[in-house]
């Protein structure tokens, strides 16, 4: 499921992913709140990506989510087990501005009640 | 071009510099301990006393920066502005080929060290990654036809107390858009030269005071500062492997893409 928060509370909240390149495609003015699975959690430099697969009324749709580097993560407390193959998860980001399905990781909470990210 | 960078640098060696050439180089004993992981502090705007708006991020469209430029490179600065604000600014590490550069080096994300000994003092970014090399043996710059441009130039330094102090030159300028400082669209000539004085504040800030001078693009020196807060003792830096898994390639016409898990753009527009 997809949908659009309102932006107002979450304004403030900045991308943490663009360290190695610009973020004009991310609109940072807009929130979009994902409820999917996790396919899995790329681990790698020089972002992480979140790959999420969201079922709409047909085929579910894979979204790419970057996040910072797995330098920055792991001294936050992120590990690359932090996201597994099957969580069930909601996701917040930074869509892109073209409507593709990818986006700049903000927060995330999982079926259990613990977040990670910015999750206010 | 290169007559003329190699004209300043005759000029600059002839002078001296300014530079503390021929010193010998200090003993390990007598030289601070800047030992463990530090962070910079803010974001990576370079020049955070004169930025419009204030708290803006660089590439935020419409953020910039008063650097003293003269009327030709304040002209080249309003032009890559409008070019971030069309959101085609690309910035050349994206293609993780190539060293951020100084001054650029010294205002990175992510986490640094400082490796000091009595020969050279190392400041190593873990992103890029990239490392300055400052040599404090008491050697001279290399013959001007030795030297050519370089993203990260030719540092000597010398101690003042506890004070490190070296001057950069032999910097590559910005052409085709293959290095800048940053991404507000900030760039330098080829004339650029930078002196910069290291000290320790206290235990956990190291402050870096950058004197940029540059007889093409700037009308006075540009002074800017940049700290660095000390991480919690047992830190790791890491590995930033940039090529790694680099899924924004840049197009020729600067615009950054997204590739998907299979490797392929997923923008709907591609330029």
């Amino acid at each position: 499921m997809l949908r659009a928060l309102g932006v107002s509370a979450l304004l403030c909240l900045a991308s943490v992913a663009a360290a190695h390149h610009s973020a004009a495609m991310f609109d940072d003015a807009k929130v979009v709140e994902l409820t999917g699975t996790v396919k899995e959690l790329q681990w790698t430099n020089p972002h992480v990506w979140l790959q999420v697969l969201v079922q709409g009324e047909g085929a579910a749709t894979e979204w790419s989510i970057e996040g910072g580097s797995p330098n920055s993560l792991s001294r936050q407390g992120w590990r690359s087990s932090t996201f597994k193959g099957g969580d069930a998860v909601v996701v917040r980001i930074n869509p892109m501005k073209d409507g593709t399905p990818a986006g700049s990781f903000i927060g995330a909470r999982f079926a259990d009640g613990h977040t990670v990210g910015r999750w206010e | 071009m290169r007559n003329a960078f190699a004209g300043s640098l005759l000029v600059l060696l002839a002078a001296g510099g300014g530079l503390a050439l021929g010193r010998p180089a200090a003993a390990q004993s007598a030289l601070p301990d800047w030992s463990g992981v530090w962070a910079m502090q803010g974001g990576t705007i370079f020049d955070t006393a004169t930025v419009q708006p204030p708290g803006g991020r660089s590439g935020q469209p419409g953020v910039r920066e008063s650097p003293p430029y003269t009327e030709e490179w304040e002209a080249i600065y309003r032009r890559n502005i409008e070019i971030v604000r069309q959101g085609t600014f690309p910035d050349p590490v994206s293609t993780c080929g190539t060293p951020h550069g100084f001054p650029r080096l010294m205002n990175l994300p992510d986490v640094y060290e400082f490796a000091v000994t009595p020969a050279a003092v190392w400041i190593i970014a873990e992103n890029g990654p990239n490392i300055l090399r400052v040599y404090t043996d008491g050697r001279d710059y290399p013959d001007a036809d030795a030297l050519w441009p370089t993203y990260s130039g030719a540092s000597i330094g010398h101690w003042e107390g506890d004070t490190l102090v070296f001057t950069t030159v032999s910097l590559k300028e910005s052409r085709d858009g293959d290095v800048i400082v940053d991404r507000t669209g900030l760039v330098l000539s080829d004339a650029a030269r930078g002196t910069t004085r290291l000290r320790k504040l206290d235990d956990t800030t190291l402050e870096a005071t950058i004197v940029i001078e540059d007889a093409k693009a700037l009308t006075a020196p540009w002074r800017v500062v940049k700290r660095y807060r000390k991480q919690p003792a047992g830190t790791w830096a890491w590995d930033y492997a940039c090529a790694e898994n680099n899924r924004n390639p840049v197009t020729a016409t600067g615009r950054t893409l997204t590739l998907g898990p299979d490797g392929r753009p997923i923008d709907k527009v591609i330029q």
